[in-house]
């Protein structure tokens, strides 16, 4: 028997647990829609693997993890996923989440892939792999996917089972240990078998006397599994106080309880964790507590994950007169925006209050600094001083205050006098600060690329200015060896000027020569201009009645004409063309190519000219840009005489 | 008389000995930069918007620590911003400087991607790199990058950039602050149930 240590606070609501009938477990009938939320755990949302119109059968894989924090999800039954679309879920916005639905074929036949297993045959990987696959979270409320859970590489020496459930009304973890303690205590083998030598403490209120029973005589045989039996207090199932209670210890602030060697996991979490090992099946059903005054038929119910709500209360005869439907406990749950959405993984109880079981809360008084919400606090925090930090807006006081280790148990709400809703400035102040840390860490990244981004920017512009310099370099030395080459009496300006001449005098000699052609025989620059003259003018009427088409001008049949005469007059100039320069044998091929010689040629030349080196080159320099300049113009000349020489072959022949 | 002159003598000597600690201080501990610049640039939202009138947050930082600018001039940043500002300068409050814009809810950039001309123009105006394409490509918003600064909407020559509100989602909704009620103002349906419970 281990020794009990007390955690500070606490208090002692009505229980109201008899209503809900702990231990009976009845099945609902297989709804005809079912809805899956993807995000049903915490972390990422789950990925859909089926899309609208797949057959699905029971247990077969419909959305797949995301991340390590995230969770395969199923088929709670077979049938026909009939969208895959975003639909209002069960959370306190009312906003919207990405929802596979799907229609049952009623047959609820099992996929082939689900088959039963002995562990014992089976390699600690394959169990860690069973459990993953099977998508289980914790099933206690707070959805922290279990394979994670398992994978802590901190040393743990205590296995704690949580079947505390201290919230008021609630009664399905106490369902789960009477009727299957069995697969409790499997799954617990399997746990205790996964995290090597640790001991198994399984904790359980003293208002729950059958589930104790139950769980004594299913571990009265192993020596290293004891029932802890803890006195009835709320919130004694928060992990934390859990911890404090069994071991005197604090869970560290920002810690988790594997810091102290204890991995705590909830009992219908653990009976999951057997049903995929032993038996192969997913996470696709839970228990959960539909009670309250407002529900004629209240008790324990083993329902599909995705069933709706409105379809449960429709079952358990939801009275007409009920006016709220509250999802968890009445400390911790919330008022649901609506009814038609589905139950999760997480949902453990849905609770249906009577016209005056919770009457509307009284307006909210002044505080009156009794301190009454202080001796309640099970995290030792000063509700009051939370309060009106929260209240004022004073967010980085709050922090000071250890508002984050607020478990938001609703303690000091319960026992306000002024009816202070404490815990939902917390909520709110809460949701600010995780706000703000968010904006903070991508106002960061944000700087971060902004300042690669301009170092980039400043980097190119250096490699700009450098290369600029490499070229400047480049043309000084040029220019040098120009100058040099001057030195050597070769002048560039008299050498230009003779060749001017020289062409000058060559050209007259060439205009003197030459036999002046018959001015009735058309020129082949003429028949040139007339072609294109008649084409654009063809284009031009062309234009004009398109226009005149397109407006319906009463002009159009002139237009017409107009065009039709254009077009063979054009035909005709070029016909002309076409046959005196196959006359004259003309190549219109051969002309381009000597085109695009030649100006490649005059680009080089007039680069170079732009290159021209500085005066202060060396001469070696200057000498080396003239030789280039020299060819590179010889080049040019050649190419320039070439291409004459193919425009006009009859005034190059005579 | 000798007496004063070893009191003038250790005196220099004392004075000396610690000029040169001071100085080797000061240079052995020497800090790069201005780090109020540095602290005020953490305050600023980092939208790099330009709306303050400079060409980032960083720039703005230093013209707030050369009060050269007032704090109000950020938009982005809103009330919060200057009131951070004014708590760490020790300055009054100011209310936000309608001439650089207004406070707004944070808006995200998306590309009408059919009518994108592939133009690069937007991309050379993001200052934190968040929209990805090439020249006649289609481009998009990296839209986790993107801090909604609205540079990239002006230089659009098809107008397909549009400024939409951060949609609310199950992981970023939180709680809304509950009514102050006192006794006369009564409201019924508080949400919280552990109030109900009462």
């Amino acid at each position: 028997m281990i020794q009990l240590y007390d955690f500070p606070g606490g208090i002692h609501p009505p229980e109201n647990k008899e209503l809900s009938n702990p231990g009976q477990l009845v099945t609902l009938p297989l709804p005809e829609e079912l809805i899956i939320p993807l995000g049903q755990h915490i972390g990422a949302p789950s990925e859909a693997v089926v899309k609208k119109g797949d057959q699905v059968s029971k247990g077969q894989l419909i959305a797949k993890a995301i991340g390590s924090r995230s969770a395969d999800l199923h088929a709670p039954t077979s049938g026909l996923i009939a969208d895959v679309s975003d639909q209002q879920v069960a959370h306190a916005s009312g906003l919207k989440e990405t929802c596979i639905t799907l229609h049952a074929d009623g047959k609820d036949t099992w996929h082939a892939n689900i088959t039963p297993a002995d562990p014992e045959q089976l390699s600690d990987d394959e169990v860690r792999q069973r459990i993953y696959a099977a998508g289980i979270i914790g099933m206690g409320g707070a959805g922290f996917p279990s394979n994670a859970k398992l994978a802590t590489d901190k040393p743990i020496h205590t296995l704690l089972l949580n079947g505390v459930e201290c919230e008021p009304y609630i009664s399905a973890d106490d369902t789960i240990m009477q009727v299957d303690s069995d697969g409790i205590v499997k799954g617990t083998r399997l746990l205790m078998r996964l995290l090597g030598q640790v001991k198994c403490i399984i904790a359980i209120e003293d208002n729950k006397p059958k589930a104790i029973a139950t769980m004594q005589a299913a571990t009265a045989d192993d020596a290293a599994i004891e029932v802890v039996v803890i006195p009835t207090k709320y919130p004694s199932g928060g992990e934390k106080q859990l911890i404090q209670n069994l071991t005197g210890k604090q869970v560290p602030k920002g810690g988790i309880p594997a810091d102290l060697g204890i991995l705590c996991v909830n009992v219908a979490t653990v009976n999951a964790i057997h049903d995929a090992v032993y038996l192969g099946r997913p996470s696709i059903d839970r228990i959960t507590t539909v009670t309250g005054k407002g529900v004629n038929k209240p008790g324990n119910y083993r329902v599909l994950v995705g069933t709706k709500i409105d379809f449960i209360l429709d079952q358990c005869e939801m009275d007409a007169s009920a006016n709220k439907v509250v999802l968890g406990g009445p400390m911790m749950g919330f008022q649901l925006p609506s009814i038609q959405v589905p139950l999760v993984k997480t949902s453990n109880c849905l609770l249906v209050p009577g016209v005056d079981e919770f009457p509307a809360a009284d307006a909210a008084m002044s505080c009156i600094r009794c301190g009454q919400c202080e001796v309640v606090c099970p995290a030792q925090l000063l509700p009051q001083e939370l309060y009106w930090l929260a209240k004022s807006d004073a967010f980085d006081k709050i922090e000071q205050y250890n508002l984050m280790d607020c478990i938001e148990c609703g303690a000091c709400a319960y026992v306000c006098p002024s009816q202070i809703p404490l815990v939902q400035h917390y909520r709110y102040a809460k949701g600010v600060i995780r706000h703000k840390a968010q904006e903070a860490k991508q106002a960061e990244h944000a700087k971060l690329r902004f300042e690669a981004r301009e170092q980039r920017l400043i980097d190119e512009k250096n490699a700009k200015e450098e290369r600029r310099k490499a070229r400047a370099a480049a043309a000084a030395a040029a220019q040098a060896a120009k100058r040099a080459s001057q030195a050597d009496g070769d002048d560039p300006i008299a050498a230009a000027k003779a060749r001017v001449a020289a062409k000058q005098q060559a050209a007259k000699a060439q205009a003197t020569d030459s036999h002046p052609e018959p001015a009735a025989k058309p020129n082949h620059k003429e028949l040139k201009t007339a072609a294109a003259i008649a084409r654009t003018k063809l284009k031009k009427a062309q234009k004009a009645f398109a226009d005149a088409a397109a407006t319906d001008h009463p002009d159009t049949d002139k237009l017409q004409t107009t065009v039709n005469e254009l077009t063979q007059r054009s035909a005709a100039a070029a016909e002309a063309l076409a046959k005196f320069e196959s006359q004259l044998g003309v190549d219109p091929e051969a002309i381009k190519a000597a085109q695009v010689e030649w100006a490649k040629a005059n680009a080089k030349v007039r680069k170079l000219t732009k290159l021209a080196p500085e005066d202060d080159a060396t001469e070696a320099v200057h000498k080396e840009y003239q030789q280039t300049l020299d060819a590179a113009q010889k080049d040019l000349q050649q190419a320039e005489s070439h291409l004459q020489s193919l425009k006009n072959p009859t005034e190059e022949s005579s | 008389m000798s007496i004063l002159i070893y009191a003038i003598l250790s005196l220099t000597v004392m004075a000396l000995i610690f000029g040169a600690i001071l100085g080797y201080a000061a240079k052995r501990f020497k800090v790069e930069g201005n780090p109020i610049v540095d602290q005020i640039n953490e305050l600023l939202p980092q939208t790099q918007c330009g709306q303050c009138g400079h060409p980032g947050c960083k720039p703005y930082a230093e013209a707030i620590a050369n009060q050269t600018d007032p704090i109000n001039r950020c938009p982005p940043g809103g009330e919060a911003t200057i009131k951070a500002l004014a708590d760490l300068l020790d300055v009054e409050v100011l209310p936000l400087d309608a001439e650089a814009g207004v406070d707004s809810i944070r808006k995200i950039a998306y590309i009408r991607e059919d009518e994108c001309i592939g133009c690069t123009k937007c991309i050379q105006a993001c200052p934190v790199d968040a929209i990805l394409g090439a020249a006649k490509l289609m481009h998009t918003v990296i839209v986790d990058e993107c801090t909604g600064c609205d540079l990239c909407v002006e230089p659009c020559p098809v107008d397909c950039i549009d400024m939409l509100p951060i949609e609310v989602t199950k992981q970023s909704w939180h709680w809304h602050k509950p009514d102050n009620l006192i006794a006369t103002d009564r409201q019924p349906n508080l949400t919280v149930t552990g109030e109900d419970a009462a």
